[in-house]
């Protein structure tokens, strides 16, 4: 293996210009399918967020007995147009009021938890059932008041903003899914040409080789070899540009979007993601180098 | 350990060797001579089995290698070594690193290569040439590179192409000591040549072509008795007394 990697080293060293467009040309391709990559999770977390979000709150009346409440958030979760039920209590209702009013704590002190009726708040598989659902929730002997939560202010409703998130997945994955493999493609064409020239300029090496029994293998294998490596190099340093500037922009991104999880938070979980991604994509460049290198040499061989 | 059988060869229609037949034993040391164009190269190159014969056998430990499947063709060639009028060395690479790819090619473990290596280039002469590239040495030196890359795996039989050919009279005398000194080793040894002296300082058996037939050899009776020179019952001597 390792005369190998050495021959392949050395081709490499011999035409420094080939190897730099090679790496180049799989750098921004590598580049763009990590910030594409990022944009899809994101977008994707965006509109999970606001898909999830609760959008009907059921206040219970104070009389209401634990046993009433949880017979009745069984039910509801039971409920096939219903994805999702928590249920809140006073105390809880009372800590969200005073986060929410931090900045001014005079208007937390005037309060007291009675004041904060418990509530039920209701997620919905798709908003056209709002109406049916609030209307039944309504009748309910415990329920006092319910609300809809999916306006958000002005003529926006939550159906529009989780529409036009949709779109805007839509728009990135299959925009950048095609912008993907248009410069996968180029790529696979790049090195292709490169490990055809290879293949040229190496015959008399290729010739001699043969003639003292070197097997097919054995002659194609340094050629194959530099493929992955333009590959290899390729994505780590597309890779690391584009993992660069997340880290860069994460904090301004997260500030922007508040509390919608667009990147993950954690530390951890970030690198957990650009990890999946980095693996994804050697495998994905160690594809490309083999069938490409071994589509150019297959090619040359068979003249 | 090598028997041609009847071999034909033809180049469309140039005929280069025609019902051409003999065997080599092991640990013989063969010239195969005659005048240009007469099919020595052809000759060689089919035992390689960089050609394939028009018709006719050539065994090798007792197998058709001109029906070998290609896939066995690279083990064939690893048991011959092969020196080539040419030289044919990897230019981008050093004395050291031209022999060291033989051994890569057999699959030698690489810690086995050094002593090996230090060793065939001792023999050559070329120890302390091993660092420099071919595009420093001078043609003997480079036949010598040549030679070390086709010793250096222990192969069964060497084939050699006019190995003296563009050398001086001393050096391809120092060569030829080299081939002797190999053949007493134990090596099969078939060397096309057409250097008069070296064939008849060397006292060895001699297959002898014209236009692609064979001439003269001391083991067939097919060729002309009358051609037969005293050097062939020295040759046979000789091996009578190794
Ligand atoms: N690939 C080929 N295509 C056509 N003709 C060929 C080919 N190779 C060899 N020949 C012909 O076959 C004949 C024998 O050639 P060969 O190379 O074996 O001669 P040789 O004995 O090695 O000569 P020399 O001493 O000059 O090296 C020549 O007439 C040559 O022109
Ligand atoms: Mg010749």
């Amino acid at each position: 293996m390792s005369i190998h990697l050495k021959t392949a080293w050395g081709h490499i060293r011999r035409v420094p210009f080939q190897a730099l467009a090679a790496i180049f040309v799989l750098s921004i391709t590598f580049f763009v399918i990590t910030v594409i990559s990022v944009l899809t999770y994101a977008s994707g977390k965006a509109l999970q967020y606001f898909e999830t979000r609760p959008q009907i709150i059921a206040f219970l009346k104070d009389e209401a007995t634990p046993e009433e409440v949880t017979s009745l958030e069984e039910s509801l979760r039971s409920d096939v147009r219903i994805s999702d039920v928590n249920y809140i209590s006073k105390e809880e209702a009372l800590e969200i009021y005073k986060k929410a009013t931090s900045d001014n704590p005079l208007l937390s002190e005037l309060v007291s938890p009675s004041i904060f009726p418990a509530s039920l708040e209701l997620s919905l598989v798709d908003l056209s059932f709002a109406e049916d659902v609030i209307n039944e929730v309504k009748k309910l002997e415990i329920v006092d008041q319910v609300g809809f939560t999916a306006s958000l202010g002005g003529e926006d409703t939550l159906t529009d903003v989780v529409n036009r998130l949709r779109t805007i997945t839509w728009y990135i994955r299959i925009g950048g899914g095609a912008f993907a493999i248009l410069l996968a493609s180029t790529s696979f064409l790049v090195l292709i040409v490169i490990i055809g020239m290879r293949m040229t300029t190496r015959r008399g090496e290729v010739e001699i080789l043969d003639l003292i029994g070197a097997t097919p293998g054995f002659i194609r294998t340094p050629i194959i070899l530099e493929a992955v490596i333009y590959s290899l190099i390729g994505v780590l340093v597309g890779w690391l540009l584009a993992f660069l500037l997340v880290l860069y922009a994460t904090p301004t991104i997260i500030s922007y979007f508040g509390e919608i999880p667009v990147l993950p938070r954690d530390t951890l979980q970030l690198f957990m993601l650009f990890g999946i991604i980095l693996g994804g994509e050697f495998l994905m460049g160690l594809i490309l180098a083999l069938s490409g290198s071994i589509l150019a040499v297959s090619r040359v061989k068979t003249r | 350990m090598l028997e041609v059988k009847q071999v034909t060869k033809s180049f469309g229609d140039i005929v280069a060797l025609k019902d051409v037949s003999f065997k080599v034993d092991d640990g013989e040391f063969v010239f195969i001579t005659g005048q240009s164009g007469a099919g020595k190269t052809t000759l060689l190159r089919l035992i390689l089995r960089d050609l394939v014969p028009n018709e006719g056998e050539i065994l090798f430990d007792g197998v058709d290698i001109s029906k070998l499947p290609k896939k066995k063709v690279p083990k064939l060639r690893q048991n011959i070594g092969v020196i080539f009028q040419d030289f044919k060395v990897l230019n981008d690479q050093t004395v050291r690193e031209n022999v060291e790819i033989a051994l890569a090619v057999v699959g030698l473990p690489r810690q086995e290569w050094e002593a090996r290596v230090d060793h065939v280039l001792q023999l050559v002469g070329l120890s302390e040439r091993a660092d420099l590239f071919p595009s420093q040495l001078s043609g003997g030196e480079l036949q010598r590179v040549s030679m070390a890359r086709a010793l250096v795996v222990n192969p069964k039989i060497i084939l050699a192409d006019e190995p003296t050919g563009n050398l001086d009279w001393e050096t391809a005398d120092k060569i030829m000591d080299l081939f002797e000194k190999i053949n007493k080793e134990g090596k099969t040894i078939l060397m096309a040549t057409h250097h008069k002296l070296i064939i008849d300082k060397m006292k060895k058996r001699v297959i002898e072509l014209k236009a692609g037939t064979v001439l003269r050899s001391d083991k067939e009776t097919k060729s002309d008795e009358a051609n037969v020179k005293s050097d062939s019952h020295e040759a046979k001597k000789q091996k009578t007394n190794n």
